[in-house]
């Protein structure tokens, strides 16, 4: 569903991606882990197209990505769940959903994908009137995840979705994550520094180092592999 | 106290007009984040086109003296927006929005330098076009009152055309208020003036959206021009004095706040009738700065605006 080959991205002249290549099947979970300033935002920015690539290509469903103007990324079914979670803090949480429902088939579903998000994360609905921004770190996560499903994505991107948090809110994401997943048969592609977690539940992994992919494969073959257990899973 | 009374109504008539002046500039600062010094040059041209529509372009002989004024102001707006839609479209876009989103500053430098030429251009352009001599809308209800009262021995004169004013400025800020809080465009105003990184990734065009608000801006400060020009008469240079104004009320406001502009510029129109009671005329400006740096020194962030910074 996503194809990413050769990608080389960065700012200024600084190169912060280097030949990076991923694929994403339809249906799949791919899990990217890596160390802080392995590029792995970057990555993220490139295919939404925040950030320009100097080189390399991406194909989602067969179309030329990098000929998509970046707001019309989301309208091909991108769904982005941001680092930081940046929901909209002067909007209402329901505005916020509103706001991930831009695109045609959001608008299409959504007072069926509202009923499943408010199932779902029903902090959500307990909190529909109340400004995002007022919300704690878990909620606004949890906000921002919504968001993301709203605009019924056929890939759902999500950046750092533990980052800041406590680790039980943490684990209780990660698992309606799962849940949701496991219901909606979403394809996910998660950027995570919880690397266990991260590679316990996803079908494929890849390893990111210094804008490079150092490791791929699927989650029992990276598990096994010493250099994950040693630096990323402290085995 | 009858003189209190008479400037407090004057105060709240010529208020709702700045109000709704400061709005437009808001609105443009509050999405944009662009400081627009050539804004009271936009309403300057407002205030010539209701007028050049008046009395040239067959509204006076159309609709008459009484109301054929109103009719050029309401539709000053969608020509000035039109004309603000090409300006940002031509320059402003090429200095801000997304263009400059990674750029040290965001791009601020560009954007004073090139509202402040558009602003001389404007200016010096009037001069050349429209000529040095004052110019005014003038309408029989200029001159005339309604009376209200008497309550208590005293009555409250209150200028028709001022009065109209306030209706118009007050219904043009309800349907802006709906606009923004309840329709689909204008939540996604408010989506990329609050995050316009994360509004890409929602699919919100930002750029799109920047220049639907610098329209409607422009729009709504050319109706506010023209309002103001049934009572004050007008020069190619009249921006000057109110584009300061417009920012105080904006910064009063509190800065990023729509709603909160309206207020600012409601206050500055309070305090420059007021001030006339015990300060003569030459300080009403004075006296609004004083005020001014009051509330500031009290509440930084303006009455609406928030102390956090947008992430």
């Amino acid at each position: 569903m996503l194809r990413i080959e050769g990608l080389s991205a960065g700012y200024s002249a600084k190169p912060v991606l280097n030949d990076v290549s991923i694929n994403v099947g339809a249906g799949e979970f791919v899990a990217i882990v890596g160390p802080n300033g392995a590029g792995k935002t970057t990555l993220f920015k490139t295919i939404s197209g925040i950030v320009k690539p100097s080189g390399g290509a991406i194909t989602f469903d067969g179309v030329d990505l990098l000929a998509v103007p970046p707001p019309q990324r989301a309208h091909l079914g991108i769904a982005h769940v941001p680092e930081g979670r940046q929901v909209f803090p002067s909007l209402t949480v329901m505005e916020n959903l509103e706001m991930g429902a831009m695109t045609e088939s959001g608008r299409r579903d959504w007072q069926a994908n509202i009923e499943r998000i408010f199932e779902w994360l029903p902090v959500l609905k307990e909190r529909r009137d109340q400004f995002a921004g007022t919300m704690s770190g878990g909620q606004q996560q949890m906000l921002a995840i919504g968001r993301g499903l709203a605009s019924s994505p056929k890939l759902l991107m999500l950046d750092e979705p533990s980052m800041g948090l406590a680790p039980s809110t943490a684990d209780f994401i990660f698992e309606r994550l799962i849940e949701i997943r496991r219901q909606a048969g979403l394809t996910m592609l998660l950027v995570e520094q919880r690397v266990a977690e991260a590679l316990e539940s996803a079908d494929h992994g890849y390893v990111l180092e210094a804008g490079h992919v150092v490791l791929q494969g699927n989650n029992a073959t990276l598990r096994a592999d010493d250099r994950v257990r040693k630096a990323y899973l402290g085995m | 106290m009858e003189g209190f009374f008479q400037a407090l109504a004057a105060g709240l008539l010529i208020g709702a007009v700045y109000g709704l002046m400061c709005v437009g500039l808001g609105l443009i600062f509050g999405v944009m984040r662009v400081i627009n010094f050539a804004h009271g040059d936009f309403m300057m041209l407002g205030m010539y086109t209701a007028f050049y529509l008046f009395t040239a372009a067959g509204v006076q002989a159309t609709f008459g003296n009484t109301v054929g004024p109103f009719v050029a102001i309401l539709l000053a707006g969608p020509v000035l927006a039109v004309f603000g839609y090409f300006v940002h479209r031509a320059l402003i876009s090429h200095v801000s929005g997304t263009r400059t989103a990674s750029l040290e500053g965001e791009g601020h430098y560009a954007q004073l330098i090139l509202t402040l030429g558009i602003a001389l251009i404007l200016q010096n352009g009037g001069l050349i076009v429209f000529g040095s001599v004052l110019a005014s809308i003038r309408t029989p209800l200029s001159s005339s009152a309604w009376e209200l009262g008497p309550f208590f021995d005293m009555s409250i004169f209150l200028n028709k055309a001022r009065s109209i004013d306030m209706v118009v400025s007050l219904a043009i800020m309800i349907l802006l208020s709906l606009l923004i809080t309840r329709t689909r465009i204008g939540k996604s105003l408010r989506a990329a003036a609050d995050n316009p990184t994360a509004a890409t990734y929602m699919g919100i065009d930002v750029d799109r959206a920047h220049r639907t608000a610098f329209a409607l801006g422009c729009g709504i400060t050319a109706i506010a021009g023209g309002l103001l020009a049934t009572n004050y008469p007008f020069h190619p240079f009249v921006g000057l004095e109110y584009v300061i104004v417009m920012y105080a009320g904006v910064v009063l406001g509190g800065m990023g706040s729509i709603i909160g502009a309206f207020w600012g510029g409601m206050t500055i129109g309070l305090v420059q009738q007021m001030s006339t009671l015990i300060l003569p005329t030459q300080l009403q400006n004075a006296a609004i700065f004083a005020v001014f740096l009051l509330i500031i020194f009290f509440r930084p962030q303006g009455f609406f605006g928030r102390m956090v910074e947008r992430t």
